[in-house]
């Protein structure tokens, strides 16, 4: 009976620490994905069960043929951003030391400072018709008329890297951070060249690290909206713009909440298959 | 010219500043092969830099480091016939035991099978046969210290650096482990630069041992020279215990001095180092406890320096014990061994004790901490 009474504060303490995550959980995660659950399989005009919607997403090829664009344009950007992050991450992490370090790591996080809007619009300004990189062409000569660099493939790779280049950067950062540089200079004395040092010492030490950033980024870049569509344009087909037609223009919510799960669990599925293909474990990668 | 070839390494007045701060002032050395040189040294007195210039990590500021007479300020440590066992071993975690000793062979392309046969004989040479399978962190501390041992053995370099491979061992696995480096370095044949702060490790394995001091060597000579024949008070202090005076001199000659000391002791000792002595310097004397006869009656010939003082503290540690001994007049203390013999088995606090000991053995040094 006593042993009760001592750990009953600390289980109440549990309880509070634990009650905005719950209630976070429950109510912006689990409640609303029930709520497209019910929707997405109910029809509207009788409230019977139907699996009409799912089958929409599989006839239409304009549905699964945006998806596999998005799915596929994510992972690119995935890939693009860790190869610039990598070098960027390695020289924070080991070849600077002290003050600067801190310096170069708070550069990079300083676009985050500015809200991902105003931060697309910079590019926007840059990059549209009239925009500061045309307008320097003209004047240099390298071109005759104005050039419009936006709503291209392109353009929406480059703002989606730029918008994730931090969530792949900091888990980088720590977990080549914590690789001792004498396993390094333990490379290099054996005989390996750089190549061989990041290929066998590197590389394998930092897989958590970037497994981790990857499934970040690639999250993100599925999910983004305002990059696709602002730097895209009307053409920029990004599954996230069918879902939000369907719920705000069509007012098609039945619809909306099918492509919002399939959205999930196809990102799910895909993040599943990188895990295995890398070896990794989801707990081991987080823990 | 034959002995030049056998010269494995050669160092020409090397030097490392860090801005204003000089970590290796201009050392020059030569080490022969096969030989078990190590380098004895305080706690920040340079050793590491040293050894990372001989490596390649650290460009030396200014001299030469030449390998089989070969100058290496300009090679990579990737491309030097130089190995290195690090000060926490830097086994990659990443891999297991083969993998580990492999790593430097897949380097020179060898062939795969010969890289399993050669990893199989290096794991049978250090006692470690079979274990090629197991990852790193399933291995005991000893264990792993002959796998990064063997790591490094088995491309057959020319010189082999270890930082202080034993610093984090338990005290009765870095006793074990000496006896087995000094063994594998007589088996192997590879010349081993040796890292230690550790006198004892250095005495017990080293053909020869150069002991350093703010970045310079103070004296390199065999393990019996550093002991027996101190060229610096420095090395006489820091290489095996001494009783230590510090005192005046009160008469020179060519060969000895009469010093009285700070306690009001009088001693006559051997003028050691190179620099003169006369009446009136300062003077550190040395004297070894093993070096003083100890007795319970008064000797009837009379010795050179003579105390008569009281047992105040028995340190038992077996055949090692021993004893602390106050004279009486002056107070002074001095530290003596216990001898193993009947006489003193009933030895307690407060006896009276006769001790003496040669001029021979009482090496006196110019007191240069506080100048001449
Ligand atoms: N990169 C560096 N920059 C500035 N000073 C350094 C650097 N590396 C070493 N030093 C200084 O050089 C001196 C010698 O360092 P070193 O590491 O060689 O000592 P050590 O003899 O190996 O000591 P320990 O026995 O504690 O390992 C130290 O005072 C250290 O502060
Ligand atoms: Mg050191």
């Amino acid at each position: 009976m006593s042993s009760l009474r001592v750990t009953s504060p600390f289980k109440l303490g549990l309880w509070l620490l634990l009650a905005p995550l719950c209630l976070w959980l429950v109510l912006l995660i689990i409640l609303p994905h029930l709520e497209l659950l019910v929707f997405s399989f109910t029809e509207p005009e009788d409230g019977s069960f139907t699996f009409g919607f799912y089958q929409e997403f599989f006839l239409e090829p304009l549905y699964w043929r945006t998806f596999v664009r998005t799915a596929v344009m994510s992972i690119m950007a995935t890939i693009l951003t860790l190869l610039i992050a990598f070098p960027v991450a390695f020289y924070i992490a080991k070849m600077l030391k002290g003050r600067s370090k801190g310096i170069v790591f708070a550069m990079c996080l300083i676009p985050f400072w500015v809200s991902e809007l105003v931060r697309t619009f910079g590019w926007m300004i840059l990059l549209r018709e009239s925009g500061v990189i045309s307008n320097f062409l003209q004047w240099s000569g390298m071109s005759a008329g104005p050039v419009e660099l936006l709503y291209t493939d392109a353009t929406i790779m480059l703002g989606l890297v730029y918008t994730s280049m931090l969530f792949m950067v900091v888990p980088l950062v720590s977990t080549l951070d914590s690789l001792d540089d004498s396993y390094i200079e333990a490379g290099y004395d054996l005989g390996g060249t750089n190549w061989n040092v990041l290929r066998e010492i590197v590389i394998p030490h930092a897989v958590p690290g970037i497994v981790s950033g990857c499934i970040i980024v690639f999250m993100l870049s599925l999910g983004n909206y305002l990059t696709p569509v602002l730097l895209g344009g009307k053409d920029s087909l990004w599954f996230t713009e069918q879902i939000y037609t369907q719920f705000i223009t069509r007012f098609n919510w039945e619809q909306g909440s099918a492509f919002g799960l399939l959205l999930l669990l196809l990102s799910s599925l895909i993040v599943w298959a990188g895990l295995k293909l890398s070896g990794q474990s989801f707990a081991k990668t987080m823990g | 010219m034959s002995n030049e070839t056998t010269i494995d390494l050669a160092c020409e007045n090397i030097s490392k500043h860090f801005s204003d701060f000089t970590a290796v002032d201009n050392i020059s050395f030569t080490i022969p092969k096969g030989s078990f040189f190590s380098i004895l040294g305080p706690s920040g007195c340079g050793k590491t830099t040293l050894l990372r210039m001989l490596a390649g990590f650290e460009q030396p500021s200014s001299g030469d480091i030449l390998i089989k007479q070969k100058s290496m300020v300009d090679v990579p440590p990737n491309k030097r016939p130089v190995n290195m066992v690090f000060q926490h071993l830097a086994l990659f975690p990443t891999m297991n035991v083969e993998e580990n000793i492999g790593y430097g062979l897949r380097r020179q392309s060898v062939p795969k099978n010969e890289i399993v046969e050669r990893v199989a004989a290096v794991l049978d040479r250090v006692g470690l046969a079979g274990s090629g399978t197991k990852r790193v962190e399933q291995l005991s501390g000893g264990q792993r210290q002959r796998i990064a041992l063997a790591r490094c053995l088995v491309l057959n370099p020319t010189l082999l650096l270890l930082d202080e491979p034993l610093g984090a061992l338990d005290l009765k696995l870095r006793e074990q482990m000496k006896i087995e480096l000094k063994l594998l370095q007589k088996e192997f044949g590879t010349t081993f630069v040796y890292i230690t702060h550790d006198q004892s490790e250095a005495l017990v394995m080293s053909d020869q041992i150069a002991v350093m001091n703010k970045g310079k060597f103070e004296q390199v000579g065999t393990p019996h020279e550093l002991y027996y024949q101190p060229a610096t008070a420095f090395v006489a202090g820091f290489v095996g215990d001494s009783n230590r005076w510090q005192g005046n001199i009160e008469s020179a000659d060519s060969a000895t001095v009469l010093v009285s000391t700070s306690d009001g002791l009088s001693f006559k000792a051997k003028i050691m180092g190179d620099e003169a002595m006369s009446a009136g310097n300062r003077v550190e004397i040395f004297v070894r406890p093993e070096a003083i006869s100890v007795n319970r009656t008064a000797p009837s010939t009379a010795t050179d320096n003579q105390l008569v003082c009281q047992v105040e503290t028995i340190l038992f540690d077996g055949a090692k014990s021993q004893i602390i001994a106050v004279e009486e007049e002056s107070g002074g203390k001095i530290t003596v061994t216990l001898p193993q013999t009947s006489d003193f088995a009933n030895l307690q606090q407060g006896d009276t004790l006769y001790l003496n000991w040669s001029t021979e053995q009482t090496l006196c040094f110019i007191d240069s901490s506080r100048g001449a």
